[in-house]
């Protein structure tokens, strides 16, 4: 019945294409449209502060932005805040997780308290940060000096302010990593582990040797997500420090938003945003291919 | 064994955790408490005669009120209509199969891990020529692009998880697709898409960048209010800490209230 079955064809196809339309055409006019035009700007001197005129000039703008001095340096600061900060996430919530696993059904308030940092509105989060990094008045430095350690300048001084938005960072998504790790041991059927406590191997052992590996396919979907967002880190550091004190904690993202959006020199900073667009989209695409993650080929 | 299975260790270790996790919080509500002297004191004070002095002040202030309903129509417009363009989309991958649907799928997902400055500055440039800075439209479509591939990434897991035979049961009754979907699938689906609204409304509530920068006197949000606080006023921490509280009140008891939704809603893309 070659008919028949192609009038079935048709009806499916007609269905896919319906259902997919709104989708692709929001994102095609708000995502390809606002693209497209980044890459036409970029190769221009476009400046919101005289939007009557527009010259072509090539490839200045990124053969500016990759001999400048503020480029590489937000590049090396950008780096050091994402690794640094989903290292010791991952670190601590793997390690937060496998404790947690036992205890859970004691204390379920104690995954309400845990969803709290990432759910509650960055910057309010970020304004007790403030009050508390204080150097003279703050709540940290008070707590610390009853701990026996010395007080910290944290945002205020160059060598600190790094490590204090890591920090905040740390605060807020270490329990993201905590409850998708928690929710990948509560999937998993727990016969591996008591075979292997039954084998004699202590828990430390069964942990690293047994259940992270199986946890593996979580963990990595948590850290792409946790790379992908620690890079566009935009709030928290905004607000702390705004990129200060000097450039100490420029990052990328910061750069642009000041040659944009302060300076208003779109053709610049769309330069610098192509870039990095670029960079995150080879950076995904070999995460996702090196893990075979996401693979919706059929 | 003895070490890491010592029950009191593990709770020790749990409990100062979660008193990490929610001291910011509890800091910002004790600050609001204090008089604008006891705020600034050395060493700060936790023990003290509480005012609510501060609360009764700024909840005289009407920009906060204003802050609230921007936000409220900015997040449930976007939370809406992400979901009924994404809802679809998601379907679609979840349950056929056709040409070139990896490459929708990471296109889709692409726009996620786009910096949102690469977004911002042609967004900003094309509102401009349109008409659309400061207005809640525009907020809401900007929302939106960022969203709406997290909806279709939680929901195409959702749709996929759904059993097939109610469907096809429907479809040998003489449903067509559109009939399936709209009369069986969506009904069946309905605690995933609660649950991912739930999810993408307190996204839109929270983002700050867009809402700043696209936003001005007329769309005003929370997280831009709040900033435009912490800009004028470094002094007053009393003061400030009680507007911030007072503007985080309703996200705690809504995360309160849905906790059940939003675990599963940030953890869900997880687990395929």
């Amino acid at each position: 019945m070659p008919l028949r079955q192609t009038t079935i064809q048709r009806a499916e196809r007609s269905f896919i294409l319906w259902m997919l339309a709104p989708a692709t055409i929001l994102m095609l006019s708000l995502t390809l449209v606002p693209f497209l035009v980044s890459v036409y700007l970029s190769f221009t001197d476009y400046s919101l502060t005289a939007p009557e005129t527009i010259n072509w000039v090539g490839l200045k703008n990124y053969s500016d932005l990759l001999s400048s001095a503020d480029f590489w340096d937000a590049a090396r600061i950008t780096t050091i805040f994402t690794i640094v900060a989903v290292g010791i996430e991952t670190v601590l919530g793997v390690g937060i997780a496998a404790l947690l696993h036992h205890e859970v059904r004691q204390a379920p308030w104690l995954r309400v308290i845990y969803l709290l940092p990432m759910a509650i509105t960055p910057i309010a989060a970020t304004f007790t940060f403030r009050l508390m990094f204080n150097p003279t008045q703050g709540v940290l430095n008070h707590l610390l000096g009853l701990a026996g350690v010395s007080p910290s300048a944290w945002t205020a001084a160059p060598e600190t302010a790094l490590l204090s938005l890591i920090l905040v960072d740390v605060w807020q998504w270490t329990p993201f990593i905590l409850l998708i790790v928690m929710g990948g041991m509560a999937a998993l059927p727990p016969e591996p582990e008591e075979a292997s406590q039954m084998d004699g191997a202590g828990p430390f052992r069964t942990f690293f040797l047994v259940t992270l590996p199986r946890l593996k396919p979580y963990l990595a979907l948590a850290l792409l997500f946790r790379l992908i967002d620690a890079f566009k880190t935009f709030d928290i550091i905004f607000v702390l420090t705004g990129g200060g004190p000097g450039v100490a904690t420029r990052t990328l993202n910061l750069l642009a938003y000041k040659y944009g959006i302060e300076f208003l020199s779109m053709g610049y900073a769309s330069a610098l945003a192509i870039v990095m667009l670029v960079f995150t989209l080879v950076a995904g695409q070999v995460f996702l291919r090196r893990l075979g993650l996401f693979d919706l080929k059929d | 064994m003895k070490v890491f299975t010592s029950v009191w260790l593990r709770r020790l270790i749990l409990y100062v955790f979660a008193v990490w996790c929610i001291f910011p919080l509890y800091w910002i509500f004790l600050t609001a408490l204090k008089t604008p002297i006891q705020a600034m004191a050395r060493p700060p004070l936790f023990l003290f005669e509480p005012t609510f002095a501060n609360f009764a002040k700024v909840v005289g202030n009407p920009d906060i009120w204003a802050y609230f309903a921007s936000s409220t129509i900015v997040a449930a417009g976007s939370s809406l209509l992400t979901l009924a363009l994404g809802a679809p989309a998601a379907y679609i991958l979840a349950r056929y199969s056709f040409r070139g649907r990896g490459d929708f799928g990471f296109w889709l997902l692409s726009s996620r891990m786009t910096p949102p400055v690469a977004m911002l500055i042609p967004f900003f440039v094309l509102y401009y020529q349109l008409g659309l800075l400061d207005t809640h439209l525009g907020l809401i479509l900007a929302h939106v692009t960022l969203n709406l591939s997290i909806v279709v990434w939680l929901l195409r897991g959702f749709f996929s998880e759904l059993p097939r035979e109610i469907e096809e049961a429907a479809s040998l009754d003489g449903d067509n697709h559109f009939q399936v979907f709209a009369r069986i699938t969506l009904p069946l689906a309905m605690p995933g898409l609660i649950s991912v609204g739930i999810l993408i409304f307190l996204l839109s509530w929270n983002e700050f960048l867009f809402a700043l920068v696209l936003g001005d006197s007329a769309v005003r949000t929370v997280p831009v209010g709040l900033y435009g606080f912490i800009g004028y006023q470094t002094i007053a921490w009393a003061e400030l800490s009680a507007s911030a509280s007072l503007l985080i009140i309703p996200v705690i008891l809504f995360i309160l209230v849905f906790q059940r939704h939003l675990i599963r809603g940030l953890t869900m893309g997880a687990y395929r």
